[in-house]
């Protein structure tokens, strides 16, 4: 064995590989198969993302087998009308969406934004780092968990006291009057509400890593130039963490538009455009989800499902296109002062 | 004969008595005392960690943005003790300006970096383009950037940046300017301009150049004070103390070998 061994050793020095690559023309032989996948194997993990995506869109589209469905992108959806043929309009979904979703980023970002400067600037080293945990473990909650909170026992604040007070206060502007709020306090606001959670973990970690960015000493030279705290955050800080901070508001909005569970357990699910604020309506993710039962069987409202999912999608997609493209643009800008 | 007058524009413009900063565990400055007349540059150099960067950074409170740090001894700002209870650190630095080691200018336009302290006290539009200009030309930036106010400070040279930053702290009109190694992270051409704009401006103002650079106290300052470990060991007129120097740490020093 040993002999084996002593033998198998090179007498001298190997000769160096070619210069070139296997790969190129015209050296050496062409490369096996063999080899060619060992090549590409470390490509491939890059393309499983764009595969997921493809997969799901195709698959989606093959589902809805393209079925013509009529009014799809009206406003009237009924699919098992007691007479007539259904109709299967989806825009109240659409509009619900960002009915709910708009307003829990605004808050969410306007939170966070609190949150993170409050850490970052004014809080105690010590403080902060015992604080900062507690959003990482908002992130961590289910949103089933956020859902039946909302549900049980937050709804019962809305109905009570909320909604009310809102709408004594608020019914001389359009779409706070109208229909008094429903007693169960299940509707938009505690959909915001709860929407609102949801994103700020986000949009506060997002809000936090970009202030934290910011350089020490073009943080001091503020200061230096007889600032305050507050104003060289206003406006040193919050334009230097401006990208980041815009980031943050793209991947809260796309956590409150596809929100599912939570939002169909609070919002009280009516498929029509709410009369006010206060009452039900539907979301995209939130119908589609308290539909799937009463789809089963019906390949027609199977398909609406399917298109609904393909706009929850495109929705999604388009809102993360932008929101890419804005923020390289404001990278950009700061960088090479276009 | 008015007495005070007289007294305001000839007596020191800062004046340090006893200036000690504590860490935790040990002594950054050491009972320091010193004071600034009008009209002069002083160099404080030394080797890395003798305390120099906490020296410039007590003459305007920003020491005390360092936890931990404790202050004592006083520094009279035309007669006023900085550090008393009554002072506000913010007002302090309206008066004794800073710039940092590595230009440090704000993610907007040329005008509106040189115009930021002027912007927090809220001055009327022609004043702040006033002193935006005057300090640009003091800078000696005007005639490379005068018609590129609206242009993202980002994008001008590090040497050119620094010296934004210089025009920043002068629009606010301070009496006092503290250099903390200014040049440290500027080619020797950028070095030279910096270094022009500070002969300039000790006319004007009371500079304090914290530098490790022998070469350029010597270039530029009218006197060099020495820090070893956190004391005060020399100060004099330039001249004197690089030709003949009292003591056996600022020759050492002086000739290359400490750094």
């Amino acid at each position: 064995m040993v002999g084996d061994l002593a033998q198998s050793e090179p007498a001298g020095p190997e000769p160096l590989p070619p210069v070139l690559s296997p790969r190129s023309k015209g050296t050496g032989p062409r490369p096996s198969l063999g080899a060619i996948v060992r090549r590409a194997v470390p490509f491939v993990p890059a393309f499983v993302p764009l595969a997921i995506v493809v997969a799901i869109i195709v698959t989606l589209i093959i589902e809805t087998g393209l079925t013509h469905l009529p009014g799809l992108l009206g406003s009237n959806f009924n699919p098992t009308p007691s007479t007539g043929a259904p109709s299967w309009g989806i825009m109240v979904f659409v509009v619900g969406s960002f009915l709910t979703a708009v307003p829990a980023l605004l808050l969410s970002m306007v939170v966070g934004l609190g949150i993170a400067i409050a850490s970052v600037t004014y809080l105690p080293r010590f403080v902060s780092r015992i604080l900062d945990p507690f959003v990482d473990l908002l992130a961590g909650i289910p949103s089933v968990v956020y859902g039946i909170w909302g549900y049980l026992f937050v709804s019962t604040y809305f109905g009570n006291t909320l909604n009310p007070f809102l709408y004594d206060k608020l019914s001389w502007i359009p779409g706070f009057g109208g229909q008094t709020p429903p007693g169960s306090g299940l509707g938009i606001p505690i959909s915001v509400f709860i929407l609102t959670l949801m994103a700020l973990p986000i949009t506060t970690l997002l809000i936090r890593d970009a202030l934290r960015t910011v350089p020490r000493d073009l943080w001091e030279s503020g200061l230096a130039l007889g600032a305050t705290r507050w104003e060289v955050l206003r406006r040193v800080s919050i334009p230097y963490g401006r990208a980041g901070i815009l980031s943050a508001a793209f991947l809260g909005f796309g956590r409150a538009f596809g929100e599912t569970v939570a939002v169909a357990m609070v919002i009280n699910i009516e498929p029509v455009y709410p009369h006010n604020v206060f009452q039900g309506t539907g979301t995209i993710a939130s119908l589609m989800f308290a539909l799937l039962d009463s789809a089963y069987g019906n390949y027609q409202f199977l398909a609406a499902l399917c298109y609904m999912a393909l706009a929850l999608l495109a929705i999604t997609l388009v809102v993360n296109v932008v929101g890419r493209w804005s923020i390289s643009r404001l990278s950009a800008t700061e960088i090479a002062g276009l | 004969m008015n007495a005070s007058a007289t007294t305001m524009s000839d007596g020191p413009v800062l004046s340090i008595e006893g200036l000690t900063v504590r860490a935790k565990d040990r002594l950054l400055l050491d009972g320091i005392s010193l004071d600034f007349p009008p009209h002069s540059l002083t160099a404080v150099v030394g080797p890395s960690g003798c305390g120099k960067t906490t020296f410039v950074r007590a003459l305007n409170r920003m020491v005390e943005l360092t936890p931990g740090l404790r202050v004592e001894g006083q520094v009279h700002y035309l007669g006023q003790n900085i550090y008393d209870p009554s002072v506000n650190p913010v007002l302090v630095r309206r008066r004794i300006g800073m710039v940092f080691q590595r230009p440090t200018v704000f993610p907007t336009s040329i005008f509106e970096n040189a115009a930021f302290g002027l912007r927090i006290v809220h001055a009327e539009d022609e004043e702040v383009d006033r002193a935006v200009t005057e300090a640009l030309q003091q800078a000696g930036l005007w005639d490379e950037v005068k018609d590129d106010l609206d242009r993202p400070a980002l994008a001008l040279s590090g040497g050119q940046q620094q010296r934004l930053c210089i025009a920043r702290a002068l629009a606010v009109r301070p009496r006092v300017i503290l250099l903390d190694e200014p040049t440290s992270a500027l080619d020797p051409a950028a070095t030279q301009r910096v270094e022009a704009t500070m002969l300039g401006l000790k006319e004007r103002y009371v500079l304090i150049l914290v530098t490790h650079n022998v070469g350029q106290a010597a270039r530029v300052s009218d006197r060099i004070a020495v820090l070893q470990t956190g004391k005060l060991i020399e100060v004099g007129p330039t001249e004197d103390v690089l030709e003949r120097p009292r003591e056996k740490f600022t020759e050492q020093f002086i000739t290359g070998r400490f750094e």
